[in-house]
């Protein structure tokens, strides 16, 4: 059992996890955070996809003990983040979920592209949601679930939503940068 | 139409909590005390099991089928003449017969400790020669699966129409041969099984992810030993199913035995290998098929020789037979013709049991039929889409019973054809294709027309030979005493959204605020018994009974409603959430008060039933309903590296009355999203000794965003005469009809070249290899 100190959706979190415990069984099985959802367990699928230090990051591959110091957010993290409750509204309207399952890791994709592509077209947006499988609706509701958030972000409808901060290095880079404790790394 | 009754775009019920993380599966779960189960699975896919190592410390972790006493194995025995039945052990005794078969199952604190225990046992076995085709499985000298069958043949079908009088005379004489892929079904979640005893109902609970979990009771009842009364099954939130949890698997056979005899619950969830190697395999058909026409294409008659590879054993309740019978019976498919000869076959093969995925053979038997169909366009000079024109039922011929005796209920046929070509724009395509593309790609359009029979009756089902065959579907329908409407169903949304359109029907009906009905599903405690959610049945068999039950709640609230207007009850009816007679009216909630809270006002002859109703309903006429469609596809192909684009995609369909229309697309664009997986990307190929090939996300190819076009869906509505409403079934449909349609316009694409290409899917190195082959010189 190896001790970590990590930011969970904002919360200090400590722990003792086995080096083997990839990040989201430790999230799901020692912290019942269960919007987190696991298929492929290959770096696949993109079920598990959440937010490592603000990235979109694939919980399945990535060990617990490796995000010693990071800052994780799963979807119940974002519930009231602007751009997932635009998007909330539009994946209903446009029937971009059908099981659900593929869901919360296709939200987070989704908001990075919201938050990172504001003139995505279409076609864009197909090829960033290539890490991200659905089975159900075949992309085409989820598709224009997206389009319709990048719309209302033309037109300003979603308030001031924040560019995604430059990527800081390996996981857990940036908030040891801002607390520094033992840890090496060579960070930018 | 009402804002959220039958017809209506309603967004849906369930959504709100999928799209905060709270949908429950089963590996959402906390059940104290849990241990966890890993299995180990045979490495060879046909061997003599000699002996299993468990070392010293492991003892007690580790079950194998010695420890397996009373629980008997799974026999799926349809009551079919001449079906051979295989014997399914629960853990491998004796024999092993596909890569992945059960044979240890290790149980621990944690799933990697589980894992460990599963690495430390070793397996003595004698290999024996594996059976990994279908058609050398017919040989008589080879390998037998079951060696006490004698063969490798489950069943066999046939028609026979006398095929030989037109062969002499026929014009046009076409001949395919045609293969499917084997390939997975990979539903977003996996299997998952958690099982328990629970003391206070004295019942062994499961909760597992299942399209139909009174047939899972059913199915323990039979291997356990137990009667239904002491099975509960739980189907939480499923994770997407399309036939993969159509069925009783191995593991929640495993997992209830266990439950019984410890003290501690028990969970497996599936791993993504599991379920590429040796759980999910699916569609692998071959088809030789001659077609003969007229020389202006009439066609005159079909020959056909089909083969199903239905894997080492046919799952429970039915797996091996249905794709063979739908072969036989479906392959006809819309088409107006006299003589039919088939013969299909359900081959026994060492690989695991195929399963009915999304459309089950028809996605195949569309391939088939509508490959001959083009075949015979070319031979008579003709346009694909005018050859179909020919041969097609006319709106004024419905309903019409086909060379099968399959009766279409109602449409209107070429209609839907004309109005995909337009929207294909088949004449720009053809001025297109005139001129060569700058990028060097050869570009072809295609066609795929087809009827989905869904919603099978008794009748149907209990022909083709299902040993649970559905009856009258139930539902119960309550008025709560807050005037709120709970309905319980025993079919199980995995996707489809039966929280919402239920209660649209039972809105329709009662008129009671939509946000004020509820849905409850997925549990055998609260729910009628059912044979679930498959073959595109849920809306008109499940959405037929809450109407009738609705019905009859409405009649007898009205009852109650008139005694309290001190009106007549035979003049009271119920609309808008009210009971209304003449100008008066009162409330559901006042009747449901008075019925549950002040029944010293409720007339002294109420009925005694109250508010609460269960029905039951069978469509009119039980021989399904006929969804149609034309599928319609515009592909680039290029002649370099073999790589295919869709370019354009429409689907036009007609599936009655909608319920539900943004569903219903939903429905279709998911549908032929995976029927584009099957024809371009997905196969688990097989090596000659039966070892599965692709086992990671690494071999194993699905369709993501990029793949799939912007698929446009234009909509036909003809109610069926026989349905509630005039629903039809549409589940399957949109996987249906994809594999034909694209490979039809990957044909024309490369026409230029004489080629054309048969084997799915339609992974570059094969279409390379078939413009290399059309290039070598004939010898």
């Amino acid at each position: 059992m190896i001790a970590i100190k990590l930011t969970i959706n904002g919360r200090a979190v400590e722990a003792n996890v086995e080096p083997r415990m990839h990040l989201a069984d430790f999230l799901r099985e020692h912290l019942n955070l269960t919007a987190t959802h696991l298929r492929c367990e290959q770096g696949a699928c993109g079920a598990c996809t959440l937010l490592i230090d603000g990235q979109p990051a694939r919980s399945c591959i990535i060990y617990a003990v490796l995000c010693d110091g990071a800052e994780i957010t799963t979807l119940e993290g974002l519930e009231n983040d602007s751009v997932i409750v635009a998007l909330r509204r539009s994946f209903s309207v446009e029937h971009g979920l059908q099981c659900g399952y593929c869901t919360p890791g296709m939200l987070v994709t989704a908001r990075d592209i919201v938050s990172r592509l504001p003139d995505a077209d279409a076609a864009r947006i197909r090829i960033e949601l290539s890490g991200n499988l659905c089975r159900c609706t075949g992309y085409v509701g989820i598709v224009r679930a997206i389009s319709r958030v990048l719309d209302e972000r033309r037109r300003g409808a979603l308030g001031q939503v924040m560019r995604r901060e430059p990527a800081l290095g390996p996981v857990g880079a940036r908030s040891a940068a801002r607390q520094p404790r033992e840890r090496s790394f060579s960070g930018d | 139409m009402a804002e959220f009754g039958v017809g209506a775009s309603v967004v849906r019920k369930e959504d709100d909590r999928f799209l905060r993380g709270r949908g429950q599966y089963v590996g959402d779960f906390r059940i104290a005390g849990a241990r966890e189960v890993a299995f180990v699975r045979s490495p060879v896919a046909h061997a003599r099991l000699k002996h299993i190592h468990i070392p010293e410390q492991f003892r007690g972790s580790v079950f194998t089928a010695e420890h397996l006493t009373g629980a008997k194995p799974i026999i799926s025995a349809p009551p079919l003449k001449g079906f051979k039945y295989s014997v399914q052990p629960v853990l491998a005794k004796e024999k092993m017969r596909y890569v992945g078969e059960m044979i240890a199952m290790c149980v621990a604190e944690t799933r990697a400790q589980a894992e460990d225990i599963a690495d430390a046992i070793r397996i003595d076995f004698e290999e024996l020669p594996a059976v990994t085709d279908m058609l050398a499985a017919c040989w008589p000298a080879s390998p037998l699966v079951h060696e006490e069958w004698g063969d490798n043949i489950f069943i066999e079908f046939s028609e026979n129409g006398p095929i030989e009088d037109i062969a002499r005379t026929a014009a046009i004489k076409v001949t395919r041969s045609i293969r499917t892929a084997r390939h997975c079904m990979f539903p977003m979640e996996g299997r998952g099984v958690i099982a328990f005893r629970d003391a206070r109902l004295r019942n062994l609970t499961l909760i597992t992810s299942t399209q139909f979990p009174h047939s899972v009771q059913t199915g323990l009842s039979e291997c356990l030993g137990l009667e239904h009364g002491n099975i509960r099954v739980i189907s939480p939130d499923v994770g997407g199913g399309f036939g993969y949890k159509g069925l009783l698997c191995p593991e929640e056979v495993a997992l209830g035995w266990l439950a019984m005899q410890v003290d501690y619950p028990v969970r497996w969830l599936e791993d993504c290998r599991e379920h590429l190697a040796a759980n999910a395999n699916c569609r692998e058909h071959h088809y030789e098929i001659t077609g003969y026409a007229t020389a202006d294409g009439k066609l005159l008659g079909i020959d056909c020789i089909g083969h199903v590879d239905a894997g080492a054993y046919s799952s429970y309740p039915i797996s091996s037979a249905p794709e063979a019978a739908q072969i036989a019976n479906l392959l006809p498919g819309p088409y107006v013709f006299s003589t039919y000869r088939c013969r299909s076959h359900a081959v026994a093969t060492n690989k695991c049991p195929i399963i009915p995925y999304r459309g089950v053979a028809r996605s195949g038997v569309c391939l088939a039929i509508e490959t001959v169909m083009d075949a015979i366009a070319r031979a008579a000079e003709i346009e694909p889409h005018e050859v179909r024109l020919r041969n097609m039922v006319l709106p004024e011929q419905m309903p019409f019973d086909n060379v099968v005796g399959k009766h279409f209920d109602s449409g209107d046929h070429p209609q839907c054809l004309r109005r995909a070509v337009e929207a294909i724009r088949l004449h720009d395509i053809r001025a297109r294709q005139k001129q060569p593309e700058p990028d060097g790609r050869l570009i072809g359009v295609g066609l795929s027309f087809f009827v989905e029979q869904g919603a099978h009756g008794t009748s149907v089902l209990a022909a083709w030979g299902r040993p649970i065959v559905p009856g009258y579907e139930q539902a119960n329908v309550r008025l709560t005493a807050d005037g709120e409407v709970e309905i319980h169903v025993g079919t199980h949304s995995h996707g489809q959204g039966h929280e919402t359109t239920y209660a649209q029907v039972a809105h329709e009906i009662l008129g009671v605020p939509f946000e004020k009905i509820k849905v409850i599903q997925g549990d055998t405690l609260y729910t009628p018994y059912s044979t679930a959610t498959w073959g595109s049945r849920s809306m008109v068999h499940g959405g037929g009974a809450v109407a009738r039950a609705s019905r009859l709640l409405a009649k007898r609230a009205a009852h109650i409603g008139a005694w309290l207007l001190q009106a007549d009850a035979a003049k009271a009816h119920v609309a808008n959430g009210k009971v209304i007679a003449g100008n008066s009216s009162v409330t559901l909630r006042e009747v449901a008060r008075a019925w549950y809270l002040q029944p010293q006002n409720l007339p002294a002859e109420v009925d005694t039933g109250g508010l609460e109703v269960t029905a039951g309903y069978r469509a009119e006429r039980d021989s399904g309903t006929f969804t149609y469609a034309t599928h319609a596809a515009v592909v680039a192909v290029d002649p370099m590296t073999g790589l295919i684009e869709i370019l354009d995609y429409v689907v036009v369909e007609d599936g009655g009355t909608l319920v539900n229309p943004l569903i219903v697309d939903g429905q279709i664009c998911g549908g032929t999203a995976q029927g584009i997986g099957t024809c371009l990307y997905e196969e688990t190929p097989f090596d000659a000794q039966g070892q599965p090939l692709a086992s990671t996300m690494l071999d194993y190819m699905l369709p993501g965003a990029p793949e799939v076009p912007d698929i446009r869906v234009l909509h036909m509505q003809t109610p069926s005469p026989y349905t509630e409403f005039g629903i039809k079934g549409l589940g399957e449909g949109g996987a249906v009809g994809p594999p034909a349609a694209i490979i039809s316009a990957v044909n024309d694409a490369l026409r230029p070249l004489g080629v054309e290409v048969h084997n799915l899917p339609l992974a570059p190195q094969r279409i390379l290899a078939a413009i290399a082959a059309s290039r070598r010189p004939n010898p």
